[in-house]
C-alpha cells in the first residue's frame, strides 16, 4: 500500500467491491434463456434441413450433419448454462455491481451518482415467467450501460424504485 | 454594445444572399443532373425554354429565400433561460434549447459569409445528432453578444457549482474582455505537418494512384503510360535506384499534402481565456471558432513522435461529453503544433493543476505475447501451410513476410515499452503507442462506471484489465497487475461516491 500518497484514507479499510457476495439471477431466468436458445436452433434447423433436401451433392451428408448440429447444439446450451452461472449483481448502498462473462469475467460497477436514468424492460418470454430486466443508464454512453436481467418483477420494481430515489437525492 | 435579445428577431438582411446560395446549392444537387441531360439533349428550340426554365427556378429559390428569411426569428427568453429559434415556411419548427443544456456556442463563415462579411452561429448541446439553433447570417458584433449571453447563464450556474464543490479557487473573471494567450506560429503548424499523419497520407495517395491506374486500363489507353518507355528508365538505373526515387517522390507529395492541409485548416489558431472558458479559432478558407468549457473536457490526449519531440511539438486532442457515438468526431476538439510550455498552460485552464504522472504501473510481459501471438504467430503459421498444402507459389514472397514480422515485432516492442498507466490523486494517464506516443489524462471525478475484467486463465497469475468509462468514452489498460487494479478501484469508488463533484 506504500503507492498510495493520499493518507487520510487507510485504503485497506475501503468496503472492497471484490469481497462483496453477489446475488444470482433469478433460477427461473435459465429457462427463459433456453426457450430462446431453443426458437434459434429452431430455426436454424429448419434452414439446415432445407439445404440438406434442396442440394443433391450433400444427400449422403444426412447423418453427419445431424451429428454436427447436435453437437454445437449441446455445445452452446452448456457454454450458455455456465455463462448464466457467471451472471451476478449487487446493490451496494452507493454503487451497482454487475458480474458476467465466461472466458473474460468481467465486473463493473456503477456509482447511484453518475446514473442518469433507470428503465425497466420485459421481454416477451420473461414476462411469462414474471421476470424483468433492469438498465441502468449512465452519461458514458453504450459502453458504460448496464443490463440486468432476470430478476423477478417486483424485486426489479423495487430496484427501480431505490435507484430513483437514490439519483433523485443527488439533484 | 449591449445588445438586447429578448425580443424575436431576424438575422441580417444581407443574409438573403446566402440563404439564396444555400438553397440553390440544395436545388442543383437534386436537379444539376436532370438540368444538364435537358441542356445537351435538347435541340436549339427548347434551350430558349430550358433557359426560362431556369430564370424561373432562380427567381422561385430567390422567392423562396427571402420567406426563409421572414421565417427564421430567434430570442433569448430571459424568464425561462431557454433559447428559441423559429424555423420554416408551411412546416413550421420551434426549437428550444436550455440555456444550461448549451455544451459549445461555434461561429464559423464559408466563403460566401465571409466575402459579404458575416458569420453564422450555431448551438449545440449533448443530446441530439442535429445542430441546433443554426443561425445562417449574423454580424460579427451581435454573433459576440449572443454568444456571451448564451454562455453567461452557464456562467452563473458554474458559479454556484464552484461555491459548492471544493474547488479552491473559482476561475471566474467576470471580465468581458479576450486574452489571448496562445498563437500557434506558422512555423509549428510546419512542423507539425511534415511530422504527423504519414499513414493517412501515403494511403491518400496510394488509393488516388491505383484509381487513376485502373480508371486508365479500364479506358484501354494502355499508350497513355508507355510501358517501354518506364521499363527503359529503370533499366537504365539499378532498382534500388528507382525505389529511392519512387520513395523520395512519395515522401515529397505527402509532406507537402500534409503541409497544405495542417496550414490551410488550422492557419492563425488563436487560443484566448474567456470567463474560464477557451475560445479558439483557426482557419484558412473557413474561419471557425469555438468555445470550450473546462468542465466539459472529459479526455485530454497529447501525441508526439519522435520527430515532434526533438522539434518540440506536439498534438492536443480534446474529447468533451457527448451521448452519442455518432456525434464523438464533433465533439473532438484538436490543438496541432504547440510546445510543451504552451501546452502546460492549455492543461492548466482545463484542469486547474498540472496533471502529474504519479505511480506507475506496468502491464504483463504476456501482453506482448499475446499480440505477437495474434498478429505474427497466428499469420505466418497460416501463410506456411498455405504453402504448404494449397499452393507453393507463396514461398516467393517469404521475403515479404521477413519484412513484415521483422516490422511488427519493432513495432510490439515499443508499443509495449511505451504502454503504461499513471496514477496520482486527481488524475489517471494512459501512455500507449509505438511510434505516436499518446499521453491520455483523465480526471478521476469524471469517472462514470468502472470495469474490471479477467481471462479465466489468469486467475492464478494475478493479472487483469481495468476500463474507465467517463462521459467522453472509455480508457482500458490491459493486463496490469490485478490486485492493485482492484485497490484503486476501492479507492476510485470512495472518492466517487463520497463527493458531490460536478462530473460535466
Amino acid at each position: 500500500m506504500e503507492n498510495f500518497t493520499n493518507e487520510a484514507i487507510d485504503t485497506k479499510q475501503l468496503p472492497r467491491y471484490e469481497a462483496i457476495s453477489l446475488t444470482p439471477l433469478h433460477a427461473k431466468y435459465w429457462n427463459v434463456q433456453l426457450i430462446n436458445l431453443l426458437v434459434v436452433f429452431f430455426i436454424l434447423g429448419i434452414a439446415v434441413g432445407v439445404i440438406w433436401y434442396s442440394a443433391e451433392e450433400l444427400s449422403n451428408y444426412g447423418l453427419p450433419i445431424l451429428v454436427a448440429f447436435l453437437v454445437v447444439f449441446s455445445v452452446s446450451i452448456l457454454l450458455n448454462r455456465l455463462a448464466f452461472k457467471k451472471k451476478a449483481f449487487a446493490f451496494r448502498n452507493h454503487d451497482v455491481i454487475y458480474r458476467s462473462g465466461l472466458i473474460a469475467t468481467s465486473t463493473m460497477v456503477i456509482p447511484y451518482n453518475r446514473v442518469q436514468h433507470v428503465a425497466l424492460h420485459e421481454g416477451f418470454v420473461s414476462r411469462i415467467f414474471g421476470l424483468a430486466k433492469v438498465e441502468i443508464f449512465t452519461a458514458g454512453g453504450n459502453s458504460s450501460d448496464l443490463e440486468i436481467p432476470g430478476i423477478a418483477k417486483e424485486e426489479a420494481e423495487n430496484i427501480k424504485q431505490l435507484l430513483m430515489g437514490k439519483i433523485q437525492k443527488q439533484l | 454594445m449591449e445588445a438586447n435579445f429578448n425580443q424575436p428577431q431576424r438575422q441580417s438582411p444581407i443574409g438573403i444572399l446566402v440563404i439564396f446560395v444555400d438553397s440553390l446549392q440544395k436545388f442543383a444537387r437534386a436537379f444539376l443532373p436532370l438540368v444538364l441531360i435537358v441542356m445537351f439533349k435538347a435541340d436549339t428550340l427548347s434551350k430558349i425554354f430550358v433557359f426560362l426554365g431556369i430564370v424561373g427556378l432562380l427567381l422561385l429559390v430567390g422567392v423562396v429565400a427571402y420567406l426563409r428569411y421572414l421565417n427564421f426569428t430567434f430570442y433569448i427568453d430571459a424568464e425561462h433561460d431557454e433559447f428559441i429559434v423559429s424555423d420554416g415556411i408551411i412546416n413550421k419548427t420551434k426549437t428550444t434549447i436550455q440555456l444550461n443544456k448549451i455544451q459549445q456556442v461555434n461561429i464559423h463563415q464559408n466563403i460566401i459569409q465571409r466575402l459579404i462579411g458575416i458569420y453564422a452561429l450555431s448551438v449545440d448541446t449533448a443530446g441530439s445528432d442535429k445542430k441546433e439553433g443554426d443561425i445562417k447570417a449574423i454580424s460579427h458584433d451581435l454573433a459576440l453578444a449572443l454568444k456571451a449571453k448564451l454562455l453567461d447563464n452557464e456562467l452563473q450556474k458554474s458559479q454556484k457549482v464552484t461555491e459548492f464543490s471544493e474547488e479552491n479557487e473559482p476561475k471566474v473573471t467576470v471580465s468581458n474582455e479576450v486574452h489571448p494567450f496562445l498563437k500557434i506560429s506558422l512555423s509549428s503548424l510546419f512542423k507539425v505537418g511534415i511530422t504527423s499523419n504519414y499513414v493517412r497520407s501515403i494511403g491518400l495517395i496510394l488509393t488516388f494512384f491505383f484509381t487513376i491506374l485502373d480508371n486508365l486500363r479500364n479506358i484501354g489507353k494502355d499508350d497513355v503510360i508507355d510501358g517501354d518507355k518506364i521499363e527503359k528508365l529503370v533499366d537504365n538505373y539499378p532498382v534500388i535506384y528507382s525505389i529511392l526515387f519512387f520513395i523520395i517522390v512519395l515522401f515529397t507529395i505527402v509532406f507537402l499534402i500534409n503541409i497544405g492541409r495542417t496550414v490551410i485548416k488550422y492557419f492563425d489558431l488563436t487560443i484566448s481565456k474567456q470567463k474560464g472558458s477557451l475560445l479558439m479559432s483557426y482557419g484558412l478558407i473557413n474561419t471557425e471558432s469555438t468555445i470550450l468549457k473546462p468542465e466539459k473536457v472529459q479526455i485530454v490526449n497529447l501525441s508526439q513522435n519522435y520527430f515532434q519531440k526533438k522539434l518540440n511539438v506536439l498534438e492536443i486532442k480534446i474529447k468533451q461529453a457527448i451521448s452519442d457515438e455518432k456525434k464523438q468526431k464533433k465533439a473532438l476538439i484538436e490543438i496541432p503544433g504547440c510546445n510543451a510550455t504552451e501546452r502546460d498552460e492549455i492543461l492548466k485552464l482545463i484542469f486547474k493543476q498540472l496533471p502529474e504522472k504519479g505511480v506507475k504501473m506496468l502491464p504483463n510481459f504476456r501482453k506482448l505475447v499475446f499480440s505477437i501471438f495474434l498478429t505474427i504467430v497466428l499469420p505466418l503459421t497460416g501463410f506456411y501451410f498455405f504453402g504448404k498444402r494449397i499452393d507453393a507459389e507463396v514461398f516467393k514472397y517469404t521475403h515479404f513476410a521477413i519484412f513484415y514480422t521483422v516490422f511488427s515485432l519493432i513495432i510490439h516492442f515499443f508499443g509495449f515499452r511505451n504502454y503504461r498507466l499513471f496514477i496520482s490523486d486527481n488524475h489517471i494517464i494512459k501512455q500507449s503507442g509505438a511510434w505516436d506516443v499518446d499521453h491520455e489524462i483523465i480526471e478521476i471525478k469524471k469517472i462514470q462506471a468502472l470495469t474490471t475484467s479477467q481471462l479465466f486463465w489468469h486467475k492464478n497469475l494475478n493479472i487483469g484489465s481495468l476500463t474507465m468509462h467517463t462521459a467522453g468514452g472509455s480508457l482500458t489498460f490491459y493486463l496490469g497487475q490485478y490486485d492493485t487494479i482492484k485497490d484503486y478501484v476501492n479507492l476510485w469508488l470512495y472518492e466517487i461516491e463520497t463527493s458531490d463533484s460536478n462530473w460535466m
